[in-house]
């Protein structure tokens, strides 16, 4: 899988996870569980270009790191109210 | 300026006194005379955790700067209109020189930009061992990173699920026993594994830490996912001219690390040979002679540490790799074991950075979220990691002991015949 | 081989600009004038030049007293080290204190230990001796020493330790005011060599222990003994659910709905009986606060070790399983850890580390001598606890042991 696809695919898992269940960020290791056919490293890096692109912004949950799509969910200062839907 | 408002701090003002240096009086004298309000609303919230017993922080999501996955502590006081200088508080880490050698000149410029954008309270040093610049609010974030990379040539260390910071002992800048250089090899890794330091990459924390001798020195063996620990594969050198002057008292044991207590005249039958855990050490008494059976030797730095000026590390030195130290959440501590009994390390640790990827690899495919690389290696088995998944050699040396249970998970390949056996044949020989 | 400089990076030199960063940060560009991956300063430059020419040529050291040290290298050059403790938690003006002494005795050169103690270089007596001197008369306002001289040999080094309610979320028990207390009430033992071994203490402020004080000879341990608490008209807004549950380590967290106000919210609950008060939920979701003033408090465990000496390095185990919160000198934490530390000092040989010590005796002897109070909280009961069970005849007969003579059941 070429990079552009695998960051294409990236994206619309996350888009797919926010609008459905809720849950705005995700670990690598669910990335990974849904893209089986790449590799981990591969995935990494590809999510992590997203982030210098503007696309994804990293969360961190205290001792690890989720991915998550800007301004969406949860946002990265505590206590900020989550928006209404 | 606005009026600096400060607080009541009679609990605090309680550590004030006493003979270790008390932080208290540190922070409360900065705060006045750089006229810091942070300063004395984090002693105020501090005074009031005092009162509650308890915290008056939050967590945040953020994670670093631009494109960084790590480096930065979110932190929010939950009394935010009590304490508004401090209504965020967060932490940067900053990758230290290895050793944590420093020059003021670097010092003071890292002083002078935390007090202009931070609270001027640090750590020196973090558990990792990063320097922690302790209270900033978001918006200076960027500035700091800025500030530190263009003006100090320093960058951030990591949090989250990256590679933590890298540390080691201080090794061959001060230490007769470092028998590898913990310096260059923890700098070497530190920056051939930048993007790893920086960005998220793993299930969960990875930590490496460099030791230079069995004293480890940075507890690499309790604290760190990948442990690298100095040692040498042949004799103990002996000055026995040295260890005559030990028995004849004039050298002082273990450096006169025992000083201040009457233990009697030194006794190296009873301090040294007596202690030796494998008992592989001998004094004639007559020849006033030592000998060391070195290939009994566990290299437990016991006879050296005792008599420095005597015995030293051999010359065929290398490291012992060992892997999955953790803090006790959540299967329970665990201590590093034993995976590389012995390595050769030369710049620039090609060897060494080929294995951390292997393992690496196989982390990242296999381990479960917050998964440390110890836990997996027990839920695998040592055996299948050490043979399966990383192709070496089962040794004696990889455990304490042999298992105690016969319940062996065979692998098909190795049974005769393998598994798929012939039903009608075996009731040819015994009737249903 | 890395690329290193001789001497500090001239940049160092240059006056920190203050407004330097405003001009370089474009957040419309955030990739604008953005320097990354840069990694540490390369260690040399900030060796001084006497550790430069003997670097790996060590060949021996001494103690002269303690906290000050002697190493000789094989150029036949020595330097002297002295060795001060500090809070850890400090502020710029203490670290440009250190810079100026740096400055006055050692060419601006410093450094530290793992265990926070900050350590000067010297290659003459005499500045030795003026060195000393220096530290020992910088006190704070309070009376406090400021750079206390020890740390080295058989003597309880400086504490490491973790942030508790200097700025930490999910801590049971303060840190730096804890280690103060201790310390305060250890001090002569910082500044001596009358201890059979080094005495490691280390402290963290909550189980998740990022101090990894687990192999320590005596350590504290803040612990929670209550679950989270969960504010259902709260938590929806301000926590996302899946999040929650997933940031759980035992999987003791599950989605409910509850009516409040005839209105139907989506919360949590959370299985007390699993929870092992880790505050990973309230790092996600500050709708579910662990701290509890009157529930959290302290564990003391001892007997651990790092070093390979004599022994393979160990666990401490837990001997005090709980004591209260005590702000702000935690009196009976400090009590305790100061009669171990003695009875060990009184009852220990030479070179033998506390868990060494220990281990010869017996435990059951250590908690006789020590007068800690054995309770069922001291049975392991967790994973591998089987290790721990006592599966032969060998023990001794202590105070605990009374002679059973009839079953009242």
């Amino acid at each position: 899988m070429d990079k552009e696809t695998l960051k294409q695919k990236i994206l619309e898992v996350i888009q797919k996870k926010a609008a459905s269940g809720g849950k705005s960020k995700i670990y690598l290791k669910d990335l990974q569980r849904e893209i089986p056919d790449a590799n981990p490293r591969d995935i990494k890096n590809a999510a992590n270009e997203l982030v210098k692109e503007g696309k994804l912004e990293y969360f961190s949950t205290g001792s690890t790191v989720m991915y998550g799509l800007p301004g969406v969910g949860m946002g990265l200062e505590a206590g900020v109210e989550k928006p209404e839907e | 300026m606005a009026e600096l408002k400060k607080h009541d701090t009679p609990m605090l003002n309680e550590l004030r006194g006493g003979p270790w240096p008390s932080f208290v009086d540190d922070i409360y004298n900065y705060s006045e005379k750089h006229q810091k309000q942070a300063g004395f609303d984090v002693l105020g919230q501090m005074e009031l955790s005092y009162k509650h017993k308890e915290t008056h922080w939050k967590h945040g999501g953020i994670v670093g700067v631009f494109g960084y996955g790590g480096g930065v502590i979110g932190r929010y006081s939950d009394q935010q209109d009590k304490f508004p200088a401090i209504w965020a508080f967060h932490t940067i880490r900053v990758n230290q020189p290895a050793a944590k050698w420093y020059h003021s000149s670097a010092l003071r410029k890292l002083c002078d930009l935390w007090d202009h954008r931070g609270s001027g309270i640090v750590n020196l040093h973090g558990s990792t061992g990063d320097v922690i610049l302790l209270g900033t609010v978001t918006e200076q974030l960027e500035y700091i990173f800025y500030d530190l990379t263009h003006q100090l040539k320093m960058d951030l260390g990591g949090s989250g699920s990256n590679l933590r910071t890298p540390e080691c002992c201080m090794g061959m800048s001060r230490c007769e026993w470092a028998c590898i250089d913990t310096q260059d090899i923890t700098y070497e890794l530190t920056m051939h594994f930048q993007d790893e330091l920086h960005r998220p990459a793993f299930p969960y924390k990875f930590k490496i830490k460099v030791s230079g001798c069995p004293n480890d020195c940075v507890a690499a063996i309790a604290r760190s996912d990948f442990s690298i620990i100095g040692t040498w594969a042949d004799d103990i050198k002996i000055d026995q001219e040295a260890v005559r002057a030990y028995v004849g008292g004039e050298l002082k044991p273990n450096a006169g690390a025992h000083s201040d207590r009457d233990w009697g005249p030194f006794d190296i039958q009873k301090e040294v040979i007596d202690l030796c855990p494998t008992k592989c050490m001998y004094w004639d008494e007559g020849q006033k002679k030592l000998y060391i059976n070195n290939k009994e030797c566990n290299r437990c730095m016991h006879c050296i540490n005792v008599m420095p000026e005597a015995l030293r590390p051999g010359d065929d030195r290398g490291a012992t790799i060992l892997m999955g130290a953790k803090a006790p959440i959540l299967e329970g501590a665990q201590l590093s074991t034993v995976i590389v009994p012995f390595i050769r390390l030369e710049p620039p640790y090609d060897n060494l950075k080929n294995l951390i990827y292997k393992v690496w690899d196989y982390w990242m495919e296999n381990g479960k979220n917050r998964e440390r690389l110890g836990e997996l290696i027990q839920r695998v088995g040592l055996n299948r990691f050490i043979v399966d998944v990383l192709g070496l050699e089962p040794l004696p040396q990889h455990v304490r002991e042999p298992r105690s249970n016969p319940y062996i998970f065979w692998k098909e390949e190795e049974v005769e015949g393998g598994w798929t056996r012939d039903l009608a044949e075996f009731r040819k020989r015994h009737p249903a | 081989m890395s690329e290193r400089l001789e001497r500090p990076d001239p940049i160092y030199t240059q006056p920190y600009d203050p407004t330097l960063a405003e001009k370089l940060y474009n957040p419309q560009k955030p990739m604008e004038n953005r320097i990354t991956d840069i990694g540490p300063p390369h260690y040399w430059q900030f060796l001084p030049p006497v550790i430069q020419r003997n670097y790996g040529k060590w060949k021996s050291h001494e103690i002269l007293q303690p906290g000050v040290l002697k190493y000789t290298s094989e150029t036949g050059e020595v330097v002297y080290v002295v060795r001060c403790g500090t809070p850890r938690l400090e502020t710029t003006d203490y670290v440009r204190e250190i810079c100026e002494i740096a400055d006055k005795y050692c060419d601006g050169y410093v450094r530290w230990t793992t265990r926070n103690n900050v350590e000067f270089h010297v290659t003459d007596e005499e500045k030795l001796r003026a060195l000393i001197e220096d530290l020992k008369s910088r006190k704070f306002p309070g009376g406090s020493y400021k750079f206390p001289i020890g740390g080295t040999g058989a003597s309880v080094t400086n504490i490491v330790h973790t942030q508790g309610w200097i700025h930490c979320h999910t801590p049971a028990i303060d840190a730096s005011g804890v280690v103060k207390a201790i310390m305060d009430e250890l001090f002569e033992y910082f500044g001596s060599h009358k201890l059979p071994a080094q005495v490691r203490i280390a402290l963290a402020c909550c189980l998740n222990m990022c101090g990894a004080v687990h192999c320590s000879d005596i350590a504290v341990v803040g612990i929670h003994r209550k679950p989270p608490m969960v504010e259902d008209d709260r938590l929806e807004k301000v926590c996302e659910i899946p999040l929650v549950i997933a940031a759980c380590p035992v999987g003791a967290i599950k989605p409910a709905t509850v009516e409040i106000g005839g209105e139907k919210r989506k919360t949590v609950r959370v299985n007390a009986e699993r929870c092992m008060f880790c505050g990973n939920c309230y790092t996600m979701c500050p709708a579910m606060p662990i701290a509890d003033g009157q529930g959290d408090g302290l564990a003391v465990v001892v007997g651990g070790k790092v070093s390979n000496r004599i022994s393979p390095p160990k666990f401490s185990k837990v001997v005090i399983p709980y004591i209260p919160n005590e702000p702000p000198r935690w009196p009976t934490a400090v009590k305790w850890i100061k009669k171990i530390l003695e009875v060990y000092s009184q009852h220990a040989k030479k070179y033998e580390r506390v868990g060494d010590w220990i281990e010869r005796i017996g435990w059951e002897k250590f908690f006789e001598l020590t007068d800690i109070p054995f309770t069922w909280h001291l049975i392991d009961d967790y994973r591998l606890a089987y290790d721990t069970y006592r599966t032969s005849i060998h023990f001794k007969f202590t105070k605990h042991v009374k002679p059973m003579t009839e079953y009242n059941y």
